[in-house]
C-alpha cells in the first residue's frame, strides 16, 4: 500500500512540474515546487551523504545467513532511517555466490535478506516499509575463487526513490 | 515411434529372441561389467549417420564399449556373411550390422543383432522412414538392442531441454534430441531462466524467470508454443515440482519471508500451504506414486533432504552423510535418489538407495548441479563445470563408469529436464 502512495506522490510532482512549465523546463521537477516536500520527507539529502547509510551491501559467509557484528551499525542506521520515514520503501535483494544449487541460493539469497529484515525490525524499522526478494546466484560472478567469492555473498539494501 | 514405421521381417526370428542369449545386466547390483560390442558400418549409408549415432548412444549408457574396428576392411551386410571366427578374435561379444536401401524419397534400414560368442542372431528389424529420419531410426536401433541386452527399455529417442546463457546478456530455454542434436530455443529473454521441469505428460516445460525483476513462474506448452505466467506473488516464486499425473505443481513462495512450500492447480488457481517451518524449505520433487514430496530444509543446519507423506504432515529427513546435500530427484522405480553431495568444496552427483539408505557418489564434480534420471531410471542428466570453464550438461550413466557431455554449442549451459518416454 505505502509503495503505491509513494509512486503517487513522486508521479504527482513529475505531473505538477509537467503542467506548470512548459517542455523545456520539465527537466528538472524540483523548480515547480512542490516535489521538495518529497525530498524533505525522505531526508534524500541524509541518504546520499551519510556516513552510514550510504554503505548499502551487508556479506556473508558461505552457506551462512547471520548478519555479523561488523555490518550492525549500517542495518541499525537503515533501520533508524526507515524507523524515521515513514514513507520510506526499502527493498533488501539477496544473493548468493555461485557454488551449490540454483534455487537453493535463491532460498539462501532470501534468507540473508529475511535475516536483514530482522536485525532492522529490532532497531525499529516497521515490516510493511521492507521488501524481501532474492536473485539467488544469477548476478554472481561464475569463476569466482577463495575470498573473491564472498563478494557475491551479499543483501543490497535499495530505496524506491533511488 | 509415431514418425518410423518398422515391420519385423521375420517371425520365427522371435523365437529366438525368447532365449535371451546374454545375461540381463544387474543394473541395481553394481556388477556393472561394459558388454563389448562391435558397431559396423551400414552398408549403403553414405553419411554413417547410423553407425555414429548407435555408437555414441549405446556407448553413453555405460553398459556397452564399442570396440576400435577401423583395421576393418569389410562388413557383412547379413548374419548369413558373419566370419563368427574373425569377431570373436576381435574380443566381441555383441555384433551390430546393417544395411541402408534409398527408395527415392524413402529409405529402408535393416539391422541385426548378433551373439558372436553363441553364433545365434539376437533380433533383426526392418524401419522404413524418410530421408532425413536416419538419425531417429537409429535410435530406435539403439533402443532395440538396450531393451534386449538389459531388458529395460531405451531411452535414446527422448529429448532434453536446458538453458543457455549467451554472452551474459541472453537466455534461452531449449529443446533438443538427448544427444544434443535438432536443438531449438522454445523461449528467448535477456533476464535469467533456471529450473526448468518437463511436465510427465510430455506437454509442457515449468521454468523460473527473472523478468518481473524476481522469480516467477512460467508454463510453456510445447505444442501450442503458449506460455502463461502460473505464479507471480509477493516475493519470490520459484522451484516448480509437476506432480505425476501433471495436474498440480508443488511451487516456493517466500512472500516477505524464507522460502517454503505451496500447492496449486497447474493452472496457477487453488494455491495452498503445503509445509509450515520457520526455515528453507524448497526444492520439492513427488514420489512417482504422488502420495509425497521430498524436499531440502535446513531446519537441522545445514541443507539436507526431507520426505513428507503428503497424509501424515511429518517430515523425516532422508540424507545424513555429508554437511550439504541439494536437489533431489526420485528414480521413475521411487527406489532410488539422486542429489547434489559437498564434499571438501567439491559438488558431486550421488545416488542413494531409499530402501538399504548406502549412498554411491557418480561424479567427481567439482560444480555438478540439477541431476535428473532419464525416463528408464539408468542414467542422470547434469549439469557439470570446472573452475574456469562454463557449465556444460552430460549424462552419467547409474553404474558411474560413462560420463558424457551432451554437444549443444560453446554457450553456457545448465538447469537441464528431460521429457518422459513420450512427449
Amino acid at each position: 500500500m505505502k509503495k503505491s502512495l509513494v509512486y503517487v506522490s513522486l508521479l504527482s510532482a513529475l505531473m505538477a512540474g509537467c503542467s506548470s512549465t512548459p517542455l523545456n523546463d520539465a527537466a528538472e521537477p524540483g523548480a515547480a515546487g512542490t516535489p521538495n516536500s518529497l525530498e524533505e520527507s525522505l531526508s534524500l539529502d541524509k541518504l546520499r551523504s551519510d556516513s552510514l547509510l550510504t554503505q548499502r551491501s551487508v556479506y556473508f559467509d558461505f552457506d551462512k545467513y547471520e548478519v555479523k557484528p561488523e555490518y550492525q551499525d549500517i542495518v541499525n542506521a537503515h533501520a533508524q532511517y526507515v524507523a524515521d520515514h515513514p514513507n520510506a520503501k526499502v527493498t533488501l535483494k539477496g544473493h548468493a555466490d555461485y557454488r551449490g544449487a540454483h534455487e537453493y541460493n535463491l532460498a539462501l539469497g532470501q534468507k540473508r535478506s529475511v535475516s536483514v529484515k530482522g536485525a532492522m525490525n529490532v532497531s525499529g524499522a516497521n515490516d510493511d516499509q521492507i521488501e524481501t526478494v532474492s536473485y539467488g546466484e544469477e548476478e554472481a560472478n561464475q569463476n569466482c575463487q577463495g575470498n573473491e567469492c564472498s563478494q557475491d555473498r551479499r543483501v543490497v539494501i535499495s530505496y524506491e526513490v533511488e | 515411434m509415431k514418425l518410423i514405421k518398422f515391420f519385423i521381417l521375420n517371425l520365427c526370428l522371435l523365437a529366438i529372441t525368447q532365449t535371451q542369449a546374454i545375461e540381463v545386466i544387474d543394473i541395481l547390483g553394481g556388477k556393472a561389467n561394459e558388454l563389448s560390442v562391435a558397431v559396423t558400418p551400414f552398408v549403403g549409408d553414405e553419411t554413417n549417420n547410423i553407425h555414429n549415432v548407435i555408437k555414441s548412444d549405446l556407448t553413453r549408457s555405460g553398459f556397452f564399449r564399442a570396440i576400435n574396428i577401423d583395421a576393418v576392411k569389410s562388413f557383412p551386410k547379413n548374419i548369413e556373411d558373419v566370419d563368427f571366427t574373425f569377431w570373436s578374435a576381435l574380443k566381441s561379444e555383441l555384433l551390430i550390422i546393417g544395411k541402408v536401401e534409398d527408395n527415392g524419397d524413402q529409405i529402408k534400414v535393416t539391422y541385426d543383432l548378433v551373439d558372436v560368442f553363441k553364433e545365434k542372431l539376437i533380433t533383426t528389424l526392418e524401419f522404413i522412414g524418410k530421408k532425413n529420419q536416419d538419425r531417429q531410426i537409429a535410435h530406435q536401433i539403439s533402443n532395440l538392442v538396450y531393451e534386449k541386452i538389459t531388458g529395460t527399455p531405451g531411452v535414446f529417442h527422448t529429448r532434453v531441454a536446458f538453458v543457455k546463457k549467451i554472452d551474459n546478456k541472453k537466455f534461452t530455454l531449449n529443446v533438443s534430441d538427448m544427444d544434443g542434436y535438432n536443438s531449438k530455443a522454445v523461449v528467448t529473454s535477456t533476464q535469467p531462466i533456471i529450473s526448468t521441469r518437463w511436465s510427465p505428460d510430455g506437454e509442457k516445460i515449468a521454468y523460473v524467470s527473472f523478468e518481473k525483476k524476481k522469480p516467477v513462474i512460467f508454463v510453456q506448452n510445447l505444442k501450442t508454443g503458449e506460455r502463461k505466467l502460473v505464479a507471480n506473488f509477493k516475493g519470490n516464486n520459484s522451484a516448480p515440482a509437476w506432480s505425476p499425473d501433471s495436474k498440480k505443481l508443488a511451487i516456493v513462495l517466500t512472500y516477505n519471508a524464507n522460502s517454503q512450500i505451496y500447492l496449486m492447480d497447474a493452472d496457477g488457481s487453488n494455491i495452498k500451504r503445503l509445509i509450515r517451518s520457520r526455515s528453507i524449505d524448497t526444492e520439492p520433487t513427488w514420489s512417482p506414486d504422488g502420495k509425497s514430496i521430498f524436499f531440502v530444509s535446513d531446519r537441522g543446519g545445514g541443507p539436507q533432504i526431507y520426505k513428507m507423506n503428503l497424509d501424515d504432515d511429518e517430515a523425516k529427513r532422508v540424507t545424513f552423510e555429508g554437511r550439504y546435500n541439494v536437489s533431489p530427484r526420485l528414480s521413475p522405480d521411487g527406489k532410488l535418489l539422486t542429489f547434489i553431495t559437498m564434499e571438501q568444496g567439491s559438488f558431486r552427483v550421488a545416488v542413494q538407495n531409499l530402501i538399504s539408505n548406502q549412498v554411491m557418489k557418480l561424479t567427481v564434480g567439482k560444480n555438478d548441479e540439477s541431476p535428473i534420471f532419464s525416463p528408464n531410471g539408468h542414467m542422470i542428466l547434469y549439469s557439470r563445470k570446472l573452475q574456469g570453464e562454463k557449465a556444460e550438461i552430460a549424462t552419467v550413466s547409474l553404474n558411474g563408469l560413462k560420463s558424457v557431455k551432451i554437444d549443444v554449442g560453446k554457450e553456457l549451459t545448465q538447469e537441464p529436464t528431460w521429457s518422459p518416454f513420450d512427449f
